[in-house]
């Protein structure tokens, strides 16, 4: 602090335009420039290709999870989200194709719908709860998503589902676009839909301004119920969304799919500097906390590292980088 | 400031009317309910063994609830609760069998077994405290970090296979030994330790602080007390008793389980709240965390004796979960 105190006029503006980025970016170049300079696979096709699709289903439903943390909300049932739109659009489709086997477009649409319905649900609930009855989004979203959960399974028996269509599987799924996997040119859509909505639209600096300050923006005249049922909605959305590509990609429904999706969620909008207290987050940023956080695992794949060394490594991670995030706003505040 | 808190909970005494009778009676009234319901389908709900048997298998989660409870009250909650316990069941065994196959005498297998059960757990404590009341991080971020540390841990020393041959005679020290007949010992202990928090909540200045520091945390600052302090050593009760509940359970299943703690975060948190423990922060009891425990138990209880699935009961517990969150905000509203 000090030390900024000498520092000339614009350089002290340089510091300020970094500090608005975080540091994050820098922290990422400096990773990947180590990591090509002294791990001999991390710059191979096949391996930027893997940490790009893996990323892709995280940006996904982190974009989503910033969203519900911008209003000042939680949403642990994103995890559950993910499997329970797999399972659901998986069964539709099978569904589907023993009734009408030769339309595959119309079985794959049914199928999606379904599962972004499934989604829509329990969105709704979140949303519902949070905006109207005013609860605690933490135990309703634990709520919902012991929920989805249990439903998923009970469809399932936990059993995986398979049957559907090929061409939703190698067409889309498996498939290629111009050298890279199609999940990550969806990542990509939503991640400028997103950041539209965020810089562009009335929505966006709405819910900015309720996670702010809900009771300023209440009586400013913002519809803020509206608007954070929307929020869940959306969350809930990206989850089934990425729960679709995740299935396609796998070949079957799955009710058992990670149970590590929601804490990484939030743990890369946390890391992106996303305030848990709410008003405060961007899109590109979590975008880029995802590629940090699959880089890193994927380094320490191929550093042949226990993965459940890499859980400690996480975990001290996450909280370093909120510490060092709170440290530095706090420099900031005092200059 | 002690007696500031009685006058205003005297003063909304004078003014409760039937409705808000209904709803601070509605857990017991609900719990009535469920055992006689289920007693028209299934007389064996209330026979004597069946209900010393759902008095038993509570005194663990009344243990992890009211842990949960001692963060809740200061607006945090403590998400590594789980995983901790895993990470102290496991530490702890291979102490003990490591000792005990030195042929070392049966109380230093216990003493050291203990020491190393709740040294860990402070080590887990003043790791939590230390980042949410001196550096300010948000209490989940801080847990979800962790929670990752200790799962890495659990698995790690382990190797993720359990650990076997747990000495009987700690075993016999907290879970089938005789002291009181008809008094099991882990019943025994929750009873001790409930009148000891009990206690400490309602007659020390710590206690009433976390009530304080809960409801209104810049009048704690103000009043002069040693806030930061407090909510530090809130979080190292919180772990040190999990990591009593966890030396409990490893006596019970007579094995170091990296499992151990799978479910228990939620289970404990969602105790906790349906008897009432806001997550508001300065609401809640003993008496609410063991209202709560019962009820989650006597739940889980009954739908066993029905042969209720798995799966089911994990969306019933959910609905549980929303619909108490609803009732805990009606009453804080009336209140």
């Amino acid at each position: 602090m000090s030390s900024l105190d000498v520092h000339p006029a614009p350089s002290h503006r340089l510091y300020r335009a970094y500090a608005r980025f975080g540091f994050l970016p820098t922290v990422l170049v400096i990773l990947v420039v180590a990591l090509a300079l002294f791990v001999p696979r991390f710059l191979t096709v096949q391996n930027i290709f893997n940490v790009l699709r893996s990323s892709a289903y995280l940006v996904i439903l982190s974009a989503g999870q910033m969203t519900v943390l911008i209003v000042g909300g939680f949403d642990l049932s994103v995890g559950a989200v993910v499997p329970l739109a797999s399972v659901v659009s998986a069964l539709v489709m099978v569904w589907a194709k023993g009734v009408a086997p030769d339309q595959t477009a119309i079985i794959v649409l049914l199928g999606v719908l379904a599962g972004i319905g499934s989604g829509l649900a329990v969105g709704l609930i979140n949303g519902l709860s949070v905006a109207f009855l005013k609860v605690s989004p933490f135990i309703v979203t634990l709520g919902s998503l012991s929920i989805a959960t249990g439903v998923a399974l009970l469809l399932t028996n936990g059993i995986p589902v398979y049957g559907m269509p090929q061409a939703y599987v190698n067409g889309f799924g498996r498939g290629l676009w111009l050298q890279l996997p199609t999940a990550v040119y969806l990542a990509a859509l939503i991640v400028a839909l997103v950041w539209f909505i965020q810089n562009f639209t009335r929505m966006g600096r709405y819910l900015y301004a309720i996670g702010g300050n809900l009771q300023a923006a209440t009586v400013s005249g913002v519809r803020t119920r509206t608007y954070l049922v929307l929020a869940y909605l959306f969350c809930s959305v990206l989850a089934a969304v990425s729960g679709l590509a995740l299935t396609a990609q796998i070949g079957s429904g799955q009710a058992v799919i990670s149970a590590q999706l929601t804490l990484e969620s939030i743990a890369a909008a946390v890391i992106a500097g996303v305030s848990l207290k709410g008003g405060v987050g961007r899109v590109e940023m979590v975008t880029l906390a995802a590629f940090f956080l699959l880089i890193l695992t994927d380094a320490m794949d191929l550093l042949k590292i226990d993965p459940r060394i890499q859980t400690i490594f996480l975990g001290c991670i996450v909280v370093l980088a909120v510490a060092l995030d709170e440290v530095a706003k706090r420099r900031a505040s005092v200059d | 400031m002690t007696d500031a808190i009685f006058v205003s909970k005297a003063g909304a005494d004078r003014r409760r009317g039937l409705l808000d009778w209904l709803l601070i009676l509605s857990l017991p009234l609900l719990m009535i309910a469920m055992e006689l319901g289920v007693y028209a389908f299934e007389p064996r709900v209330l026979s004597l063994r069946n209900i010393v048997n759902v008095l038993n298998q509570s005194s663990y989660l009344v243990l992890f609830a009211s842990a949960q409870m001692m963060v809740i009250l200061t607006r945090g909650f403590d998400l590594s609760l789980g995983t901790t316990v895993s990470a102290i069941s496991v530490a702890s065994a291979l102490v003990m069998t490591g000792l005990a196959a030195a042929g070392a005498p049966d109380f230093v297998l216990v003493a050291a077994g203990l020491i190393v059960g709740l040294g860990f757990g402070a080590l887990v404590g003043l790791f939590n405290g230390f980042f949410v009341s001196w550096l300010g991080i948000n209490p989940f971020v801080v847990t979800l970090g962790s929670l990752n540390i200790c799962l890495g841990l659990a698995t790690t020393i382990s190797g993720g296979r359990p650990v076997f041959n747990v000495p009987d005679v700690f075993s016999l020290l907290f879970y089938n030994g005789v002291l009181i007949p008809g008094l099991s010992i882990p019943l025994m202990i929750a009873i001790l330790v409930c009148l000891g928090l009990y206690f400490l909540l309602n007659h020390t200045v710590f206690g009433r602080s976390l009530y304080l520091i809960g409801n209104n945390p810049r009048a704690a600052y103000l009043a002069g007390l040693p806030s930061k302090r407090f909510l530090g050593l809130a979080y190292l009760a919180c772990s040190l008793l999990a990591a009593f509940g966890a030396l409990m359970l490893t006596a019970r299943t007579g094995s170091g389980e990296p499992n151990l703690g799978g479910s228990l975060m939620l289970e404990s948190i969602a105790a906790a709240v349906i008897g009432g423990v806001s997550l508001q922060g300065g609401v809640g009891g003993v008496g609410a965390v063991i209202m709560g425990t019962l009820f989650v138990t006597m739940l889980s209880n009954s739908m066993d004796l029905l042969e209720v699935g798995g799966y089911i009961q994990q969306i019933l517990l959910g609905c549980v979960i929303i619909v108490a969150i609803f009732l805990d905000r009606l009453r804080l509203t009336r209140g």
